[in-house]
């Protein structure tokens, strides 16, 4: 009976025009806000159109769980408590969560996973856009299996490609985008019979499937022991060298802030850049005179990318999110997870909602976790502290485990921050170290973990897509990670 | 305060150790290096001297050896980041005064050596480092 009454009443408030008055909580922002929410999704209409650009951003191993550290990160670097802040691509009116895993992982890895996003199919672990047939490490399986790429169909709508790294340009994420291998690793030499990836790109920038990219790696450009221009060292025994003979064939080379800075982005000429010989800095680590970040890496690629009157497909991805996860190093995960979405933001800004496709997503998570329960603007970074009645804030009082110590809001499940060490007699043994917040809040900080492991690794849950423009709208409910490429294909074939 | 600045106050009481350290004395590889991998103002002051750096062993390259490198975070070996092993561009090569005993790459010690400028390449491993601590003791810390 008390159900139907709350139900009747309801239905009366909700029918009445007076709706908002009628209750005490009305005044509250949380409500007033949350009414203007509505009514701007009332007000949203579908976009249509046809695309002329798609904007694809990975940031790798920025599942549902790290994006929330990044949120809060983000917010707290800028004063908040956090919890409130909206990142820019959180305001985006779509959202749907991915299911990551790969045709025969449960827990996936960068190359099916960005290969799944560039071909619309699903993928076995460890490759690159081959087929199901595909077996990962035997050369002879990529023979009639390779997949036709998005930047392959969108270059022959005339569309310019790009690609836009803090990883190596033939790492997992950024070979998805023209590559073709069954093994991931095969970045600078590969078996007889089978292409390594840096050629594989070499080949795309000569054949004109891609016109723009940046990243690190050069590496697997230059011949072994031959010294680049950023620094670093080449390790192909082919004895090619792929950078001059791309600049022989036309394309400009960067390899620094000073000649990124001097590149002409006209549109004229294919652009390469490789700042590191292997991954680009860390955000924490980079200095703007060594080389230039992921925001400046995005913008100068949407310049030359925009040249073309006829469109442009950029992937952008922020690489080392993942690998800083991997080290069980929440401090980097979230300064470059920051700089992935002061990247995005600026994309936004670049570009017009009305033609073209923004999807904001990542390849898959990590086994990262948060502890409880913390007060408002308990560092994200730091120890779990208290709630304190009658006021929104924390206490100042980190909250204690049974064992008595402080513990941190972030862990991770595995990994080299483990409690459990190694002892004299090669067993294992564990108890937390006690921590303070300074010790906590340190850059090279590893969160406690538990499971005993030389890296952190990567988790079967689900990333979130976030996305804008063209047929965004596509983008919701809960998806296979392949589904993008099927997004992103009907909005730039819309008719 | 930033490092920065902080550096530049330790500048003015002459190169005292940064205050960054927890223990009296001790630094951390940060303060060795400048960003850019250039050596910090605190490192060329201390050239030739012995201090205490922080840091972790990294899995040592030979049995029985007085050789090991000094990371800043936990080397983490991680497959999908790497195709190899391979090292940080910022770390600390040690040579031991004596033979080394094994300590688990995520445990921190404390090593204090005499610290050693300019590249330099171990004649018996090959290794090439840009600075050393040498007659090294470390301790857990």
């Amino acid at each position: 009976m008390k159900t139907t009454v709350t139900a009747a009443l309801l239905a009366t408030l909700s029918a009445s025009a007076a709706f908002a008055q009628d209750l005490p909580q009305a005044g509250s922002d949380w409500f007033t806000d949350a009414q203007k929410v509505i009514q701007e999704k009332i007000a949203a209409q579908p976009n249509t159109k046809k695309a002329k650009n798609v904007i694809l951003f990975v940031a790798d191993g920025n599942g549902v769980g790290t994006n929330y550290a990044v949120r809060l990160f983000d917010g707290q670097s800028k004063g908040m408590l956090g919890s409130e802040n909206v990142l820019p691509y959180e305001t985006y009116p779509y959202t749907a969560l991915i299911k990551t895993y790969n045709i025969n992982a449960q827990t996936p890895d960068s190359a099916p996973t960005a290969g799944s996003m560039n071909t619309g199919v699903k993928q076995i672990f460890n490759t690159i856009n081959l087929s199901e047939a595909g077996v990962n490490k035997d050369c002879a399986s990529e023979e009639g299996n390779k997949l036709t790429t998005f930047s392959e169909i969108v270059t022959g709508m005339g569309k310019s490609v790009g690609i836009v790294s803090t990883a190596r340009i033939t790492h997992a994420t950024p070979a998805a985008v023209y590559a073709k291998t069954a093994d991931r690793n095969w970045e600078g030499e590969a078996p007889e019979g089978c292409t390594d990836i840096a050629q594989q790109l070499f080949d795309a920038m000569s054949a004109g499937t891609v016109d723009l990219a940046f990243g690190g790696g050069s590496r697997y450009f230059a011949p072994k022991d031959v010294e680049t221009m950023d620094g670093g060292k080449g390790r192909r025994i082919d004895g090619r060298n792929l950078i001059e003979e791309a600049q022989a064939a036309g394309a400009q080379y960067a390899y620094d802030t000073a000649s990124f800075n001097a590149l002409k982005l006209d549109g004229s000429t294919p652009v390469l850049g490789l700042f590191e010989d292997s991954h680009m800095k860390y955000e924490y680590d980079r200095t703007d005179n060594d080389e230039p970040s992921l925001t400046d890496l995005t913008k100068a690629a949407i310049e030359q990318l925009s040249q073309n009157g006829d469109g442009f497909y950029l992937e952008v991805e922020a690489g080392r999110v993942d690998h800083a996860n991997h080290a069980g190093n929440a401090y980097r995960t979230l300064t470059d997870g920051q700089e992935f979405a002061r990247a995005v933001a600026l994309a936004d800004e670049l570009t017009d909602d009305e033609d073209t496709l923004i999807i904001v997503t990542a390849d898959h998570e990590h086994a990262i976790a948060f502890n409880g329960y913390c007060g408002r603007g308990s560092n994200i970074l730091g120890l779990c502290m208290g709630i304190k009645a009658g006021q929104v804030e924390n206490s100042g009082e980190p909250l204690l485990g049974a064992d008595g110590k402080p513990y941190t809001v972030i862990g991770y499940l595995n990994g080299a921050g483990s409690v459990m060490t190694e002892q004299a007699d090669g067993d294992y043994f564990g108890t937390r170290p006690n921590i303070d917040e300074d010790a906590a809040t340190d850059p090279e900080y590893l969160q406690q973990a538990l499971i005993p492991m030389s890296s952190e690794t990567h988790s079967g849950e689900d990333v979130v897509s976030f996305a804008k423009g063209p047929w965004a709208h596509l983008l919701t409910g809960t998806l296979e990670q392949n589904v993008i490429f099927h997004v992103m294909h009907q909005a730039v074939t819309a008719e | 305060m930033d490092r920065r600045a902080f550096l530049g106050a330790s500048l003015a009481i002459g190169f005292a150790p940064p205050a960054l350290a927890q223990d009296e004395g001790v630094v951390r590889m940060r303060d060795l290096y400048n960003k850019n991998l250039s050596f910090s103002d605190y490192a060329k002051s201390m050239e030739g001297s012995r201090v205490s750096v922080q840091g972790y062993m990294a899995p040592p390259l030979k049995a029985d050896s007085s050789f090991f490198v000094l990371t800043k975070r936990p080397m983490a070996v991680c497959p999908f980041c790497e195709t190899e092993a391979e090292w940080p561009d910022d770390i600390l090569a040690v040579y031991t005064k004596r033979t080394l005993k094994t300590v688990p790459f995520n445990i921190r010690i404390v090593t204090s050596g005499q610290l050693a400028l300019g590249a330099y390449t171990d004649p018996e491993l090959g290794f090439v480092s840009r600075v050393r601590l040498v007659d090294a003791i470390y301790e857990r810390g």
